[in-house]
């Protein structure tokens, strides 16, 4: 599995240095895009994963399913701190500020602000069991946000932040190349991800 | 006898009221918290006129942060007292998690009643809608009491518990924190609101009450 992410990997990175074009009046620095999407996306995935394991628990009460939530809980955290730093050096590329809150920008914060808080209330309870029971229950918890993150927060701020790749008119707007290369990184992300969180502790 | 979870949770409600009264150790954290934060801003800034978007901000920072002080101990107290485990005992937990909230709500409307009129005061604020600040602080206040109760029960089990309360709480309660800045704003201005603001927090209120019901089954 490795070796197919570090070719997968040295492929992406060749194909990012070597032959995708430079992003029109942006630069060579504007391709911190491919590292900054796959890095987000599996923020978000992590977030998911773990919110599923959390219920997977409560619902059985094994142990391994915490170990599992807490995993992904731990590998988001990362992700979602490359996915800010990496986005907020594309922001002041394209947008001319680190930060302005926008709402993709809110909304990767509160994600920071939930792993971060999940991870404090885990290191915060001693007893095992009890520790499992309550970061379960906030982990389901703060999926409750996710519709408000989705569907309201953009509608009371005005979003500069361009449309998902998968977006909901089912619009591309990019080279094709460019496109390959981008869900070539988010397959890749998503891998080391996958592979991290099967890693025997 | 067994009493319907409806009188049990009333009863909570009740005990919780005469032990609040008797105590008064949390009721007056969160006022004199909520006095010294209105005090230390409106000091600071000294007479200057704030604008109302920033005015909106900070009612809403002092109250949540305020009930952090005041309902972090819902459950807390009882575990040190040592009649969490009683109560759990002899009440059904949905009881104890309704009686508890219920309690939560009362102490935060309180609260705001002691606070609303200092702040408003202080920062030498007209109110332009009298009727949209109520709703929205009632709306508000709902969402933290349920979120908060939850919360607070989760923070039972921690040994760290410095600072525990408002990191977990704020990320729930941003869904009903962003909404009600923005419609105190202009119920402070007097400008147009979005009524859509206001069904998003019933929304999220009736939300966070029913997803607290369901998650506290979990905890015992």
């Amino acid at each position: 599995m490795w070796k197919l992410i570090i070719f997968l990997t040295a492929t992406i990175i060749a194909a990012i240095i070597f032959f995708v074009p430079p992003v029109q009046g942006l630069g060579e620095l504007a391709k911190i895009i491919f590292f900054h999407v796959p890095a987000a996306w599996v923020s978000v995935v992590g977030f998911f994963v773990s919110a599923f394991y959390a219920a997977k628990f409560l619902r059985t009460g094994e142990m391994k399913f915490d170990e599992l939530s807490a995993r992904a809980a731990r590998l988001g955290f990362i992700f979602v701190i490359l996915a800010t730093v990496s986005g907020a050096i594309f922001s002041k590329l394209t947008w001319g500020a680190y930060w302005n809150w926008d709402p993709r920008q809110t909304t990767i914060f509160v994600l920071i602000l939930i792993y971060g808080a999940y991870l404090t209330l885990r290191a915060a309870v001693p007893n095992e069991k009890a520790r499992a029971k309550v970061s379960a229950v906030y982990s389901l918890l703060s999926v409750l946000t996710v519709p408000f993150l989705v569907f309201i927060l953009p509608r009371m701020y005005f979003s500069l932040h361009p449309e998902p790749v998968l977006n909901s008119a089912g619009r591309l707007e990019m080279d094709a190349e460019f496109l390959a290369v981008l869900l070539a990184a988010v397959l890749d992300a998503t891998l080391i991800f996958w592979r991290l969180m099967k890693e025997k502790t | 006898m067994k009493l319907s979870n409806f009188l049990q949770a009333a009863a909570i409600f009740h005990k919780d009221f005469l032990v609040g009264l008797r105590r008064r150790a949390a009721f007056a954290a969160m006022a004199m918290f909520s006095l010294t934060a209105i005090a230390s801003m409106s000091l600071s800034v000294g007479g200057i006129l704030i604008e109302p978007k920033l005015l909106a901000a900070l009612l809403w920072v002092v109250i949540f942060f305020a009930a952090g002080a005041g309902i972090s101990g819902t459950f807390e107290d009882e575990a040190a007292a040592g009649t969490l485990a009683t109560l759990k005992l002899y009440a059904a937990p949905q009881a104890v998690l309704f009686g508890k909230m219920a309690f939560t709500l009362a102490s935060l409307l309180a609260l705001t009643i002691f606070l609303l009129p200092v702040f408003l005061i202080l920062f030498d604020a007209a109110v332009a809608q009298i009727f949209l600040l109520l709703a929205t602080i009632l709306l508000g206040l709902t969402g933290i009491a349920a979120a908060g109760t939850l919360t607070a029960a989760l923070t039972v089990s921690a040994s760290t518990k410095g600072g525990l309360f408002p990191i977990l709480l704020f990320p729930v309660t941003l869904p009903i924190f962003l909404p009600a800045i923005s419609l105190t704003e202009a119920a402070l201005t007097g400008a147009e609101f979005a009524p859509e603001f206001l069904l998003a927090m019933i929304f999220y209120d009736a939300i966070l009450t029913v997803a607290s019901s369901i998650l506290y089954d979990f905890l015992d």
